[in-house]
């Protein structure tokens, strides 16, 4: 045989460059925004834009506990003071101040634009002399000093009407003059960030510089305080740093255990170290592939997808299983693969299915999955046997209770007992089969999700399930659009079907609007009269209300208010956030509070027979979008199935081997199933995922057995390569399924488990008359 | 509910009222008894003392006030109650319906008229906090503390005295310049409140309900 030296030499240079690609190029994003799907309809899509960048996502809640009431309300209020002075940070609410001198100033300029309650009556002489005689009450009221102020140019009290409807919402009970939860156990904050809420980079140093902010202002205080945050860029960094973190232990835990197994069932350290040369070339050519097409690697699809290239151990191991002292490694190899071939092309179709999910996070997989999973193929057959050196062969494997395959014969029954377990559990199990909640998939604590609701109740952030959604063409359109629906929110309101609405329509008037209020107003000579004679017998001194006079005719002229007004101050960022440009049109979300039963609301926004207008339940929503993806996944595996099927038909060329390839899978996938269900785990995409990843091992599996084999030994062989597969994939998903995170719990377990039933399934469905022969 | 930086000086005013009103009806609760037969001196313990002892929980009142923008004066009447340990109100009855009532931190105030009823924080500004507390002190017998946080100046003597406060805070002089009591023995007559404007409100109180 020909010396093929150059081959690994030339894997490794290819190697190195790959290598110093990645290095010098991959670039790995961690926005979790990054890999939300794009949603199918606009509602959809719009949602997940607003998730992305919208207010919600901006908000970080923070709580002080830990000391005294007056402590806490001095560190909130030193707090409060060292944040707002950082450019990174939009707002801080923490109960100190409201509206600005700018937002005051601007509103007493704009009140007869702004006031809801002005009409023309306003200013005849019956409405002017009532407003004068609670005038008279303030000055001999106890405020007198300063509400005096406003007298002259506001009889009417605009400015004072104007606030009462913009306060939308009780901020929490206050103490020391910030929010403090009712019982005064905690100091409430709230902190919008500039930067959009999955900004993970961002959003990190954020929060690094609240604490450390926490910390400058703590300096010195003996008794602990601690610091709360919640929120969901608090979120997104804590799943991402816990997957982080348990990625990497697994990893090394998997990997030392995988290790040592090897070493133990071959006991030659060149072999394990060989063995890693596949999956490493898949893995480099993988991400190089993704980077290529994606045009970044999510860390997330790095942790996920190596691991389910774990799976391309097997085939070096296949090689290893069937080396004798007497043969060649690349004579060993062509033996083989044939077998290896199939379940190579068949697993590849698998797992394009996941290209096709139209998930991002699920495509990026899929694409590093098929490509790691090919080249690591390639390299098996091309590559490594020519690193093996010539007459190696790992130590003589002897005939083992497990590897002779006498126990098959007699476990026969096992299957069909396992199956009418699995089917019994299946149909009496009260689990539901699928997880309705997208909240349960995350790797959240319960009492992080209890903090957060807490804090969330005691700030009475909205927590946005329930909004209004109404678009329009134009921007004037809109906001006439959202006067009429908050009429009619004002309507249910008041029936008690909603508890409180926030609506654009309160704080930017409609031009049509502004334009109706200042028609309203009266010219010079009629307001003079009236308040004339409104005043009479009145004790206010002559002349002062000229102030009043001249801002009313200034008023009718003046230039219409816009959003370009607020720019910048606090109104402003609340404005974006109730009103906003998408896709070429204009959209008013309006969050609602408490409603009161959400069948019936719908009912009546849909009996206002405006298709522009649509109500939303935020969570249903994003769980009816998870849920469109896993059926769309469960679909693409139904089809993959029967590609894998046809596939099989043409290379085997038998109905029988197929039902024999086939069949184990199929009884595997169902006994999986009644498993998970049966230990109270609804299925959820992930799982789902996962079957593929079943489907690729059982492949594997049930070809090698079924494979035309001429001696006992070689049949031990077989047998004994394929433990070792499925034990090393059992130890890698195993300690996965340990994970606290529920998605790789949900990986490890269905591929732990699926890999073991596979095994087992496949030898008793394998044809026997082989080793009789 | 959203207040403005002005509201802290509503707050403010209303406090000095309110808790005037309170030493009125309260008097120092803890102050020596002893200090009522040392006499010859009539000094604020003294007089911080006497109310105390002529406390009554609720007084009628006429308040008559005083503004630039007026060409007469304004008169408002109603009743002003204190209820231990810490609850003051102050009800206007004519010409209109008016509730002030501070308990604990809450400030409530209620307008028939003008269909408000809101609350809001005493404890919203440093400032008003400072000025409430050491009058809360003063309740206590705590009549340093009064000092604390106004310069007091006693003139008379027990049959007829003045008791004029002035604000140390710069926060509590730009809405009261000084606040004059007068009185004789444990009954405070009049408190005048002047406003650094010159705007003034003078308020007249007598035992019991009105007629």
């Amino acid at each position: 045989m020909k010396s093929r030296w150059w081959i690994p030499v030339l894997w490794l240079i290819v190697m190195v460059g790959g290598i110093w690609f990645l290095i010098t190029r991959l670039s790995i994003h961690n926005d979790l925004g990054d890999l939300l799907p794009q949603g199918s309809t606009w509602t959809q899509r719009l949602l997940l834009s607003q998730v992305r960048t919208g207010l919600s996502g901006r908000l970080i809640l923070l709580a002080l506990e830990g000391e005294s009431p007056d402590e806490l309300a001095r560190v909130s209020k030193l707090l409060g003071e060292s944040l707002r002075d950082n450019d990174r940070i939009g707002l801080v609410g923490n109960g100190m101040q409201t509206w600005s001198k700018e937002e005051q100033a601007l509103l007493s300029k704009f009140r007869y634009l702004l006031s809801p309650t002005l009409t023309a009556d306003t200013f005849s002489e019956s409405s002017l002399r009532q407003a004068l005689g609670l005038r008279l009450d303030d000055l001999r009221s106890p405020l007198a000093p300063i509400l005096k102020l406003s007298i002259p140019a506001d009889p009417t009290g605009e400015v004072l009407g104007i606030l009462q409807s913009w306060a939308g919402w009780n901020g929490p009970e206050k103490y020391r003059g910030v929010w403090m939860s009712a019982d005064r156990t905690m100091a409430l904050l709230v902190v919008e960030t500039r930067a959009s809420g999955f900004d993970a980079d961002v959003q990190e140093s954020i929060h690094q510089l609240i604490r450390t902010s926490f910390e400058v202002v703590t300096k010195g205080t003996r008794v602990p305080l601690r610091l709360l945050m919640s929120g969901p860029s608090v979120f997104a960094i804590e799943i991402q740093r816990t997957i982080e973190e348990e990625v990497w232990w697994l990893s090394v835990v998997a990997g030392t255990l995988v290790f040592m197994f090897l070493f133990l069932s071959y006991r030659s350290l060149q072999l394990v170290l060989l063995s890693m040369i596949p999956i490493s070339s898949g893995v480099v050519v993988g991400m190089i592939a993704v980077n290529g097409w994606f045009g970044f690697v999510h860390g997330i699809t790095l942790g996920f997808g190596i691991t389910l290239l774990g799976m391309v151990d097997d085939y070096p191991i296949h090689l290893f299983s069937h080396m004798t002292p007497g043969s060649s490694a690349p004579a060993v190899m062509r033996t083989i693969w044939p077998t290896m071939r199939m379940g190579i092309g068949t697993t590849a179709i698998g797992f394009s299915s996941l290209l096709f999910a139209g998930y991002p996070a699920l495509a990026q997989l899929g694409l590093l999955a098929l490509v790691g999973l090919l080249t690591a193929a390639l390299v098996t057959r091309w590559v490594l046997p020519f690193c093996i050196g010539q007459g190696f062969a790992p130590r003589e494997i002897r005939p083992g209770p497990l590897t002779d395959g006498s126990w098959l014969a007699k476990g026969g029954v096992l299957l069909p007992i396992m199956l009418s377990f699995a089917i019994v559990a299946l149909i009496w199990s009260d689990t539901p089969l699928w997880e309705q909640d997208l909240g349960n998939l995350t790797p959240l604590s319960s009492e992080q999700k209890e903090l957060d609701h807490r804090l969330r109740q005691g700030v009475g952030a909205p927590d946005l399930r329930d909004v209004l959604v109404i678009e329009e063409l134009t921007e004037e359109g809109l906001l006439q659009k959202t006067e009429i629906v908050a009429k009619r929110l004002e309507e249910l309101r008041i029936g008690g079907t909603i508890a409180g609405y926030d609506s654009v329509s309160r704080y930017l008037p409609s031009r049509r609007r502004q334009q109706e209020r200042q028609q309203a107003l009266p010219d010079a000579a009629t307001l003079a009269k009236n308040l004339a004679a409104a005043q009479k017998d009145l004790p206010f001194a002559s002349g002062l209300f000229d102030p009043f006079l001249t801002d009313v005719e200034a008023a009718r002229s003046q230039k219409h208010l816009d959003r370009e007004v607020f720019a910048g101050t606090m109104l402003g960022i609340k404005l974006e956030s109730l009103m906003f440009s998408h896709q070429g049109r204009w959209v008013a979300v309006v969050p609602l509070r408490g409603v009161a039963d959400r069948r019936e609301f719908a009912a009546k926004v849909t009996g206002w027979g405006d298709m522009a207008i649509g109500y939303m339940d935020l969570k249903e929503e994003s769980n009816r979008l998870m849920m469109a993806y896993r059926d769309r996944t469960l679909q693409l595996l139904g089809w993959g199935t029967i590609a894998i099927a046809l596939a099989l038909l043409l290379g085997l060329r038998s109905i029988t081997l197929l039902w024999r390839v086939l069949a184990p899978i199929v009884c595997s996938l169902i006994v999986v199933v009644a498993v998970l269900r049966g230990s109270g785990e609804p299925l959820s995409l992930f799982h789902v995922a996962t079957f593929l990843l079943v489907v690729g091992l059982g492949l594997d599996y049930a070809l090698f057995l079924n494979r035309p084999e001429g001696t006992k030994a070689e049949q031990i062989r077989t047998y004994f390569g394929l433990l070792v597969c499925s034990t090393t994939t059992i130890l890698v998903f195993g300690v996965l399924a340990c994970s606290r995170i529920p998605v790789l719990h949900a990986i490890g377990l269905t591929a732990a488990f699926g890999s073991f039933c596979c095994l087992l399934f496949a030898s008793l469905m394998a044809r026997r008359e082989v080793h009789v022969a | 509910m959203n207040f403005g930086a002005s509201d802290m000086h509503h707050g403010f005013l209303l406090c000095s009222v309110l808790l005037i009103s309170a030493i009125v009806a309260r008097g120092a609760e803890s102050a020596s008894p002893r200090d009522d037969h040392s006499q010859n001196e009539w000094t604020i313990e003294h007089v911080v003392a006497s109310l105390k002892e002529e406390r009554e929980s609720s007084m009628s009142f006429v308040e008559t006030t005083y503004s630039s923008l007026l060409t007469e004066p304004l008169i408002a009447r109603g009743v002003l109650r204190f209820l231990p340990p810490s609850t003051l109100e102050k009800e206007v009855l004519t010409p209109y319906r008016e509730r002030y009532l501070i308990e604990g931190d809450r400030v409530t105030f209620e307008s028939e008229r003008k269909h408000i009823k809101r609350t809001i924080s005493l404890e919203d500004y440093p400032a008003l906090r400072s000025f409430v507390e050491a009058f809360r002190a003063s309740l206590t017998g705590d009549a340093v503390r009064l000092k604390q946080t106004y310069e007091t100046r006693l003139d008379g003597d027990r049959r007829k005295w003045w008791l004029l406060l002035r604000p140390h805070e710069s926060e509590g002089k730009s809405m009261v310049d000084q606040i004059l009591l007068s009185g004789s023995e444990g009954r405070i007559g009049t408190i005048t409140v002047r406003s650094p404007d010159g705007d003034r409100s003078v308020m007249t109180l007598s035992r019991g309900n009105l007629p």
